[in-house]
Parts: structure tokens; sequence; C-alpha cells
């Protein structure tokens, strides 16, 4: 290698190295899109019927308000597509869900009872509803702020005085 | 065809240590591995659950095939039970935890690393039950020195006598939440410190120091966490001493016309081609259970067993249920990266220390805390209600979740809990399984009780709304620190190995990892396991090299 050689490798390095600092900071703090189409999504599982039924309790379980809810994370089509493949494995879990269905057609969405949250079919549909927002990257990143899986050079411990003090 | 000088069973962190340690003293060594090889940096990366098709769970009814402790994140790196089943008594069930990849445990371990002390070797002495171990602290704390120089554990100086400190890189800060817990045990008087890591804080060894993604369990991407791949197999293959065997299941130690060990017999994982491979030493190091399964398959009664204890004095450390609900200082506070960094709050054991003993158990157990926004708010499914409310609840408690756990209590080391080879079942190699009979004490029950109430003590004390648990004690093998069933003591009679892992019965076969465990103490046991690995490989360097195996 000639000296210019070398001279030209270390230019780029420098001119380079912000660039790249940058960039791996940006692939590490921010998470990833999600690699899965959800929109224009078809029920694969339930009937065109069900599924709208089963989209319009997850919003209300989850709703859009001031932050996003069931609606934008397409809940009711990741649940679909799980119901979906249990069917090679966990056949018993498609019997739960069709069960889950028949009583949402038993109940006002309009006017949702005490009784009614205590049924297993609800807290089969709201256990998976928060399973299926929570995970999705508007649930993670735009409702919980979530701040991990992130690449840093040192862990922030805890700043907070009153945390240190004595209780 | 290569001559052999040992065969090494398992690429653990015992098996990776004894690999390392063997081929750099100049032999040529393989090492058997009855899982896959992995590729870290093509194969660990940090991932997000919506990026996974089930969001972690895995196709519905998957994963039970991978029993308790996989995820659709890394079951890849765990254990097929299907393929590797094991048998119990219907009514006392046994959680055992394996993985068969190259590394094992090592890939996706908890990490924790901590020094045994003489309050465990030496506890019969100080109250009757039981034995003690054939070593003492001096015997091992230069071992364990070389150990942490070596693999990197970061930590903080505890100046404890139940909890020796070591060589250690700079300790993780402490979050929000741990800093909270760690107030309340001054308050409630609980020794607290650091939780001790095999991760590193700076660069050792050419590994990188964490960047703290929190991907630990499901494999690190850079080999900050101590494990096979990143530490000890890489110093390894460098010497060009080793040839490395993956899907290799071993299934018998051979022996020659003088009982001596010859080699191992083992199964092609792909072909089911049963082959043999020789060499004038063999070590099992494929993990406590494994280990002790091959020396009962390979001879009637069990090889190295003049002693009739191999099998028996099978021991986890006691786990269940804790402490958990929320911190109201954290709540609605704004969302801070508090699951980046491993480890938590460690709470050494501060119970039988003195003379003045505890009525009600012997013994003792260290407890963890932790707390703060995880990724996933698993608190949510059971939190009341639903709508706007219910979304601003999970909110507003996400960052102040907290827990307090059991990180080891002693299970107290009992001949009726044991492993034997069931008769009827055999693994998809036709290798017969085990069968493990286990079941906790009275003494387990108490010291987890006392457990479950100090935690409850530590949790008020730090003025948390405690979520209502019941004491559960999760069945044994729940802790995935299965240790014993080989054990380890001066007399021949009531031991398997002396104290340098090697049997008493054959002198050319060693057996590293849990099993020789005498008791379980309340310490992780993976430091001491590696520890005792390189104390027997000097010994049986030392003897090799005299010409004395």
């Amino acid at each position: 290698m000639t000296r210019r050689d070398a001279n030209w490798l270390i230019l780029r390095a420098t001119a380079i190295a912000p660039w790249l600092n940058a960039h791996q900071e940006h692939l590490h703090s921010s998470a990833p899109s999600d690699p899965h189409n959800w929109t224009n999504y078809r029920p694969k599982f339930f009937s065109p019927e069900d599924f709208q039924l089963l989209a319009s309790f997850t919003e209300i379980l989850i709703p859009t308000d001031d932050t996003p809810g069931a609606r934008e994370a397409h809940v009711a089509a990741f649940i679909d597509f799980v119901v979906d493949a249990a069917a090679e494995f966990a056949p018993e879990t498609q019997d739960h869900w069709r069960a889950a269905a028949l009583w949402l057609h038993s109940i006002d969405l309009k006017n949702i009872t005490a009784p009614d949250q205590l049924s297993p079919h609800f807290q089969l549909i709201k256990e998976m509803t928060v399973h299926a927002f929570y995970t999705s990257r508007i649930g993670l990143i735009d409702v919980l702020e979530y701040q991990g899986n992130a690449y840093l050079t040192e862990f922030p411990g805890c700043a907070h005085q009153e945390h240190h003090d004595p209780i | 065809m290569t001559q052999f000088d040992a065969i090494i069973v398992g690429s653990g962190a015992c098996g990776g240590w004894a690999c390392m340690t063997l081929a750099q003293q100049g032999f040529k060594v393989a090492m058997l591995e009855a899982g896959s090889a992995v590729v870290p940096a093509r194969e660990f990366r940090h991932r997000w659950p919506y990026e996974l098709d089930f969001r972690g769970n895995g196709q519905p009814g998957l994963l039970k095939k991978y029993f308790h402790h996989a995820s659709e994140f890394n079951y890849r790196i765990m254990c097929d039970d299907r393929e590797n089943p094991y048998t119990t008594d219907p009514d006392k069930p046994f959680v055992w935890t394996r993985s068969r990849v190259l590394g094992g445990r090592t890939l996706h371990w908890s990490r924790a690393s901590d020094r045994m002390s003489d309050f465990e070797f030496k506890a019969a002495s100080r109250d009757g039950y039981g034995e003690n171990w054939p070593i003492s602290y001096s015997d091992i704390a230069p071992y364990y020195d070389r150990v942490e120089s070596f693999i990197g554990v970061s930590a903080a100086a505890a100046n404890l006598p139940q909890f020796p400190d070591g060589v250690f890189l700079p300790p993780m800060p402490l979050n929000c939440a741990e800093t909270i817990f760690q107030s309340a045990c001054r308050k409630t008087g609980f020794p607290a410190t650091t939780r001790r890591v095999a991760q590193l804080t700076r660069m050792l060894n050419n590994r990188p120091p964490c960047h703290y993604c929190g991907n630990c369990v499901n494999g690190c991407d850079v080999g900050a966490m101590f494990s096979t791949v990143s530490t000890t197999l890489p110093p390894a293959l460098k010497t060009g001493n080793v040839t490395l065997l993956c899907d290799s299941v071993a299934s018998h130690v051979l022996l020659d016309s003088e009982q001596r060990a010859s080699g191992i017999r083992y199964i092609e994982r792909f072909t089911n081609r049963s082959l043999e491979l020789k060499a004038p030493i063999v070590i099992l190091a494929g993990s406590s259970l494994e280990n002790t399964r091959l020396l009962l398959n390979s001879q009637k009664g069990g090889l190295a067993n003049s002693s009739g204890v191999l099998g028996h004095y099978l021991m986890d450390q006691l786990v269940g249920a804790g402490a958990s609900g929320f911190l109201p200082q954290l709540k609605n506070t704004a969302i801070r990266n508090d699951d980046g960094k491993s480890g938590g709050l460690y709470i050494p054991n501060f119970n039988n220390l003195s003379p003045a003993k505890n009525p009600k158990f012997i013994r003792g157990y260290a407890m963890s805390a932790s707390g703060g926004a995880a990724m996933f708010p698993t608190f949510a499914s059971t939190l009341p209600g639903y709508g706007s409310t219910f979304k601003k609840d999970v909110k507003s408690l996400y960052p102040a979740h907290s827990l307090v756990w059991m990180s080891g209590g002693e299970m107290l080391a009992r001949k009726e809990n044991f492993v034997e080879i069931d008769p009827i079942v055999k693994d998809k190699w036709d290798i017969p399984v085990l069968k493990i009979h286990c079941t906790h004490s009275a003494n387990d029950q108490a010291l987890y009780q006392d457990f479950f109430n100090r935690a409850h003590e530590l949790f008020r004390a730090a003025k948390g709304e405690l979520t209502e648990t019941k004491p559960l004690l999760a069945p044994p093998g729940s802790l995935i620190h299965e240790v014993g069933t080989c054990r380890m003591g001066d007399d021949p009679k009531s031991s398997v190995l002396n104290s340098f892992c090697q049997t008493h019965d054959i002198k050319n076969l060693f057996v590293f990892g849990g099993g020789c465990f005498v008791t379980t103490g309340d310490k992780h046991p993976t430091l001491t396991m590696l520890a005792l690995t390189a104390r027997g490989c000097d010994r049986l360097v030392d003897l090799a090299r005299k010409k004395e195996l």
C-alpha cells in the first residue's frame, strides 16, 4: 500500500465514520417496521361477519383515543391468523374461538355488563387482544413507548436522588 | 484417522472449558455435541415480537415440544422434548429444561455468577445434616479467580463472608426499581448488592462489552455474555488441536479389557449410524443428568458405581412464587430503558449464618429484585376493565411493575431423590431415557415459606402495592439448577467422584458439571461448575503427564 492509498483510506474513513455511527444508532435504537402486511387482511378462520364483530369488540377493549388502538394495530387480523394456524397442533384452540364468536353474537356490544366481563369468552378475547396489541409495533413503540432493545454504550442507571434516599 | 488424547462429551460451560484447557496444553481433543452448530453472528440478533409470525408464542401447540422455557425467540436453541423424552411418576413432576446445541445452555443462561462459600461447602459441620464437600473455599478460590478473569464477571464487591468477592469488571448500574429495593433493604436490614453476571462491561479477550439490548436469553449477537461459542471455543479452535463433532449423540462409554474407559460410542443424529471413537481419556460434560444417564446406560448397574450412589442425591434449587406488584413511586413516570441490562438487585442469603439458628429450617436462600418497563406488560391481561381507562392504567403501571423472586434456595440432598433408567421408554436414537424421582422435603417447604414472607416484607418496605400471590413452590427442576446424582467425596464408598471430578473406580474417566455437587448451596451453580472443571483439568493434565491415568 502506498502512502497515497493510506491517506485516501484515512480520508475516506473520517468521512464515513460519522455517517456510520449515525447509521448504526439508527439501526439499533429505532424499531424496524412490521414485516407483515396486515392491511387488506382477509380472514381465514372467522366468517366475514364474525371477523367484523371480533374487530369491533377488540376496538372496544383497546379503543383509539389520544393514542392508536386495536384498529390501527390490526388486532383482529392477528387473532384470525393465529387461530387459523392452530389447526395443526392445537385444534382445541379453534373450538374455544368458535364458542367465543357465538358468545359475541349473544351480547350487546353497546352495553357490556359486569357478568359479561366474568365470562371465560371475555377473558379469552381480552387476553389475546392485550397480547396482540402490546406486541404490535403500534402498541409497543407508539403507545407504551418501550425504550429497550437498543444499542447503548453505557446503561443509564437510576439518577433520581429520591430513589436512593432512605424510605 | 486422527488419534485423540481425550474425548469430551458435551459443549456446554464445562465441556467448553475443558476443551480449551486441554487443547492449549497440546492434547488432541474430540468434542462431541448432540445438537447442531450455531453461528451467533448469523443467528442471533435484536428481535422484536412483531417481526415473529406469532409474536413470541410460536404456532399454537408447537412449543409444547419444547416444554416450559422456550419461546418463539429461542426454541431453536432449546431441546425438543418429543425427541428427548424423560419420565417421572405421574404425581411427581420434574421439570428438566435442556439444550441440544453447540454451547448448550450457555447460549441462553441467566449468566448469574456467584462464588459458593464455606457456609455451603462445610454446612454439614455447622448443622449436622448430610455431608460436607471434600473441598473448602480455599481449595477452589484460585480457580474462581481464574475463571472470572477469563469469562468476565461484572459485579460489585460486597464484603460478605457468605458471598465471597472475586475478580470483577465494573458492575452494571441499577435501574430505578432496583434502586428503590436497595433503599428498602437498608430498612429491612437485608444485605443487597448488584447481581453478579458473566457479562462484559469492558472489552475482554477480544470480546466486546455488553450493549444493553436485553436479548441475552435468546442468544447474544456479539458474545458479550459468556458462552462456549463466544468465549472458550474460539481459543480452543485456534490451537488446531480440536475436532468438533456436532450432531453426535453419545450413547455409551466404552471400556477396554482392563475396565478402563477407552472411548465413546455415539450415534449420528441424522443418519442414525452408530460409531465409536477411541481415546485414552474420557470426559463427560454433557449436563448433570445426561452424564449420569450415560454412566447408567454404559454398564448394568451403572458405570463407576461401586458406591451405589450414582443417580442418587438429585437436587435443584428451590424456586416458587415471590412477591410482585407495583412501586407507586414509579407510576405514571416517563418510560425508561429498564430491561436493557440483565440482572437486578441481589440479596445474598442471610439465614443460619450466626450460631443462633433459625428454628424453622436449616440452610438458606438468595433473593433478587427488579422492575420497570419490560418488553411485554405481563400484568396487563389480568388487570381488570377495558377501554380507554384500561389503556391508561396499563401505561401508568408499565414503568412501575416490579418483582422480588427467589434466585436460589437450598434444596436438601436426599438419597430418595434419584434418577434411574426407564425400563421401557427410549429416545429417538433408541437410547434408554431417565426416569426422575424428585420431591421436596419439609425443610424445603419451610425454607420456601420463609422466603415468601421475606419477599413480601421487602416489597412492603419499598412501599410497593402487592398483587395477591399464593405461596407455591414450583416443581423441582424449575430453576434449571439441577445438580447431584454423581457426587464427589473423599470416601469411594459414598461418592462417585473425587474432588477433582475423577471417578473413584476408573482413573481415566472424568465427569464435569453439576453432577458432582454435594449440596446445592444458595448460589447460582455455573461458576462453581466451571471452577471445579478448571481444577479437575489441572489435575488431569498433571496425571496424564506423569502417565498416571
